[in-house]
This record gives C-alpha cells, structure tokens and sequence, in this order.
C-alpha cells in the first residue's frame, strides 16, 4: 500500500535542500569505512546482556542482505549499531554518528 | 495456553507468543519421544478472510538440554513461508481444498525444519506443507484427512506436523483471573465484601472451541538424550531485532540478527509466577539464567495470596508462608527436576543448574489410558506432569495443590497439607475439551471450523 504521508518526499530525494539523502549518506559512510575511518567494531553479532544468545536460522535464506538500517545508539560517543541481513556490526564512529544527526536535523 | 499473553510485550505480538509446550514418551511408538509446542493464542474459528498462520518472520524453535546446564544442546528450528498463488483475489481459497496441493488453496504456508547442535546445524526438511485451516463444509471438505497429509517425515526419520489444531489445555481463565476464583470453591472466596458468590459452581472452560497453531516433532529418544535419560525442554520464538515500516511499500522490513521474545518451559510459571515488572525479561532469557528469578519460586506470591483468598482454608499454608522457609519442593519441582530418593521409583532431576525447563525422565514408561491421572505424579502417574507433560495433564490443578503445599512433606516430613490443598482444581478435566484429543500424533484434537464455531 502507497504512503499516503504528503509530508515526506519522494523515495531517494534529499531530505532538505543541500544536505545529504538518507541514500547517500550511508553510500557515503560505507565509502569512508572502505577507506579506512577510524571505526573500531566493537563485535559483530554482540552478545546481549545476561547471557541470552541470538539464533540465525540454520539455512542461508535469511542471511542474504537486505536494506542496511543504522541506529545511532548514543551520538555524543559515536556509539553505533549497523544491521543488515541476520548481521549485526557495532561501531564507534562520532564522526558518523555526528553526521547522521546532522542528515537527520 | 499455560503461557498466553502472559507478559506485556508479548501480549501485543501473537504470531510468537509460546502458549504451550508438551513433552512426553509417545504412548504408540514406543522408542520415540513427542515434542509440540504451540503459539497464537485464543483463537476464535471463524478466522477469515485473513485465517491465522505462523509467522515469516518469526524464528520458532524447541530446544532440548540433555546434559543438565539449561542451555540447548539440540535445537529444532522451524522457519515458515507464505505464498499467495493469485494476489489479486481477497480469497484466502477459492474452492473447496480437498488437498493441500489443491489449486484452489490461495494462500498457503510451508515450512522448513532444522536441527542445530552445537555450532553445526542440519536440514532435516524444506517446503514442508501445512494444512489450511479448519474453515466449513464447503472450504475444507474432509479437514481430517488435510491435516493428516500434513504429517511430515524428516530426512533420517522423525515425523513433524506443522499448523492448527484444537486448543487442548483447559483452564477456567474466566474465573481464575478474576482475583483467584475457583469456582467449585467460589463460595469460600473472600469475595472483598461483595457476596457474589452463595454456593460452588462448576468450572468453565474457556478455551473450548478455540483453536491454536501447534508444531508437533517426534524422534527416537536416541537422538534427544545425553549420558542419562532425563531431558530438558522449551520452545522459543525469535525475531530480528529491528522491524521498520516501509511504507512506501506497505510492509515490514526485518534485519539483524535474531533475538528470543518468547519462551516457555512448565505451565503457568511466567504466567502466574513471574511479576509483571520481570515477565518480558524472563522471556528474552535462556533457562540457564533462571537463577536470577529462583526468589519467585522458593516464595511463590500465589501461594501467599491463597490464604487470604480462600479465609480459614489453608491454615497450615499459612503458617508456612509466614515461616519464611523457601519452597524447595517447588524448586525441585521447577527448576532442578525431582532428585532420586524424594518418591519411590521416580526422578527427572537434571543437576543442581537452575533452570525452567520441562523435565522428562525418557527411561520411565507410558502409562496405558485406562490407568492415567490427569494429576500425574500427584495421581500417583510417574508418566504425567512434571514428568514431562502430556496433552491431557491437569497441569492447573496440579500446580495449584503444589502451590498450596501438597508437595511440601518431600522437603519436610513434618509439615501436613491443609486437606483443602488435594483438592484443588477449576472445575475443569479433558472431557471438558469438546474436540477429542488422538491417540496418536499430533495428538492434539482437529480444530474447531469457523462454520460450525462462529463465534
């Protein structure tokens, strides 16, 4: 079913005249990252708290990646969470968290 | 549905909320043990157009710990897919479904099944057929034979059965949610001054005529026990951690690894044990983190409250709630299985790892029908709750007369149960489920059609 939210631009286009699209600041953040930001992982798939563990399906049919969601857990320290696919990778990169705000306004 | 809605968050999410979960050595195949778990609770028959399926996105497992530390050593994964063969009909089918690879069966789902031990995982089946749901004479013609064909054998051996069935735990959820009435007791209640109640009354079953979505698995003992008989098991669902709405699509998008939102092992401990302030974290954990929630076994609230509730009937329960002294018979009961020496011929104990988990001793035999008491091991059934749970154990009435100090003189010889205690119940038996349950997998009753079950 179509958005019906008139407030939101269409699908791609930037979110505010001169600044970043949501589309191209992770192009852009995925870019830096292949050119070596100073991003610490600090582990992939981390464990939660307490002990509980997380579970991927056995076979590969979920594992394939899908949209890239990231979320900013803290931007003052740059703590960040990037998921795609069953994966999970956390950063910490308040250059990017920064960025991300900013884009976001 | 000894876990239904039980905790906030999974209140509002019933694709995966666990509601049950059965384990037991198959009455009709000796050398095999049967595992169902169930989800999406309280279903009304008449279901349409959208009828009730498993979620795709959801991760469903049962697990089975066979060395006593509350972590799964073997995991049945269970992934499910729908597909819609002409999306431009609102039709869920579009003529009578006399099979499951009838044409006329729009919107179907399928399944795959897997086998996790360790870090090493095995497909046992793909593209595994559920049956339709039970929809009325002119739908789903000769349910029966639909849900039999959906009986599965896995690669190596192992049956499994994935879709709906009658709901078949029976519990007066009318009454005893309404501040602990029991019915054939209700003129005992305290009642808070209103003086509803003059005499008892028969128990209500308020599942009856409802239906549930049951995974249902059995293999050979062989492939679930460690060094000794005895088995720990749960089911769990789980699901990516983030979920986003894609309007410009209209749906929802998932990514991220998969996160536990749901678990179940004994009847009703999350229900009626748990706080409210616990009962979602309680639901993200493993049983081997149990021990962080042992307080509200050894000093169960329900067992406070029951004096107070029912005035001048449980006296000795009293006194031993005001004593202080932790209930280790719930403990051993719960969370560590029964220790050899407690009751003649019996255990199911695990180890000293806190843990909720079913507890099956697989070494003792089935009991024949003729012979079995829906109150198990209080019946005096070793094959009955806890041993395990059969889908006709009275697991309320059972738990309740443990609550109340039943199985207390196992830890302390000395203390009498208030004669009130044996007696407990909601009124309520198997005969109370209106679909009959099979004496053969899955087990579980043919499920109520939304024709002749309307509402």
């Amino acid at each position: 079913m179509p958005s019906h939210d008139a407030q939101q631009p269409p699908a791609g286009a930037s979110m505010l005249p001169g600044r970043l699209s949501r589309r191209g600041l992770l192009r852009g953040a995925a870019a830096a990252g292949a050119a070596g930001l100073a991003v610490t992982a600090m582990g992939a798939t981390a464990a939660p708290a307490l002990g509980s563990e997380s579970r991927t399906p056995a076979p590969a049919a979920r594992a394939t990646a899908g949209p890239i969601v990231v979320h900013v857990r803290d931007a003052r320290s740059g703590d960040i969470e990037v998921f795609s696919g069953t994966s999970q990778v956390r950063l910490r990169d308040k250059d990017l968290a920064a960025r991300i705000s900013r884009a976001i306004g | 549905m000894s876990s239904h809605r039980e905790a906030p968050e999974i209140s509002t999410d019933p694709v995966a909320d666990s509601t049950d979960v059965y384990a037991f050595v198959s009455p009709d195949k000796p050398g095999t043990v049967t595992l169902i778990a169930n989800y999406i609770p309280l279903q009304t028959p008449a279901g349409g157009p959208n009828f009730y399926e498993f979620g795709d996105d959801v991760l469903y497992e049962i697990h089975i710990d066979n060395d006593g530390d509350g972590q799964a050593d073997i995991s049945y994964q269970f992934s499910f897919r729908t597909d819609v063969l002409d999306p431009g009909t609102f039709l869920y089918n579009t003529g009578p479904i006399e099979s499951l690879s009838s044409p006329n069966w729009n919107r179907r789902q399928s399944y795959d099944v897997a086998v996790v031990q360790g870090s090493s995982s095995r497909t046992l089946g793909t593209g595994l057929a559920c049956p339709p749901c039970n929809i009325g004479p002119l739908s789903t013609p000769d349910y029966p034979a639909l849900a039999a064909a959906a009986v599965h054998t896995l690669s190596g051996g192992g049956t499994v059965f994935a879709g709906q069935r009658a709901e078949g735990f029976y519990v007066d959820l009318g009454a005893i949610f309404d501040l602990g009435d029991l019915r054939p007791f209700e003129n005992l209640h305290a009642q808070y001054g209103l003086n509803v109640f003059s005499g008892p009354a028969p128990g209500v079953n308020a599942t009856n005529h409802l239906n549930v979505h049951s995974i249902a698995i059995q293999v050979p003992v062989s492939w679930v026990t460690g060094g000794h008989p005895a088995i720990g098991v749960w089911t769990t669902a789980s699901r990516q951690r983030v979920r986003i709405w894609d309007a410009d699509n209209g749906e929802n998008v998932d990514s991220g690894p998969f996160r536990q939102v749901s678990r179940l092992g004994n009847p009703l401990v999350n229900e009626v044990l748990i706080p409210l302030g616990k009962k979602d974290l309680w639901n993200s954990l493993p049983p081997a983190d149990d021990k962080l929630f042992a307080g509200y076994v050894t000093h169960p609230g329900l067992a406070a409250l029951l004096p107070s509730l029912y005035p001048g009937v449980f006296p000795h329960l009293a006194a031993l709630d005001a004593s202080g002294k932790p209930r280790a018979d719930l403990e051993a009961i719960l969370l560590t299985g029964i220790p050899a020496g407690l009751i003649p011929g019996f255990e199911n104990f695990t180890g000293p790892v806190l843990a909720d988990m079913l507890r099956l001793n697989t070494s003792i035999p089935t009991t024949p029908a003729a012979k079995q008491s829906i109150y198990g091991l209080l019946g005096g059934d070793p094959a009955g709750f806890p041993n395990g749970r059969r889908v006709t154990d009275d697991v309320v009435a059972i738990e309740l007369r443990a609550l109340a100090g039943v199985t207390y003189p196992l830890v302390d010889k000395s203390f009498t149960p208030d004669a009130a205690a044996g007696k407990l119940t909601d009124g309520l038996t198997p005969a109370s489920v209106s679909s009959p349950y099979l004496s053969s997998f899955p087990y579980l009753g043919v499920p109520y059609s939304g024709f002749y079950n309307p509402s």
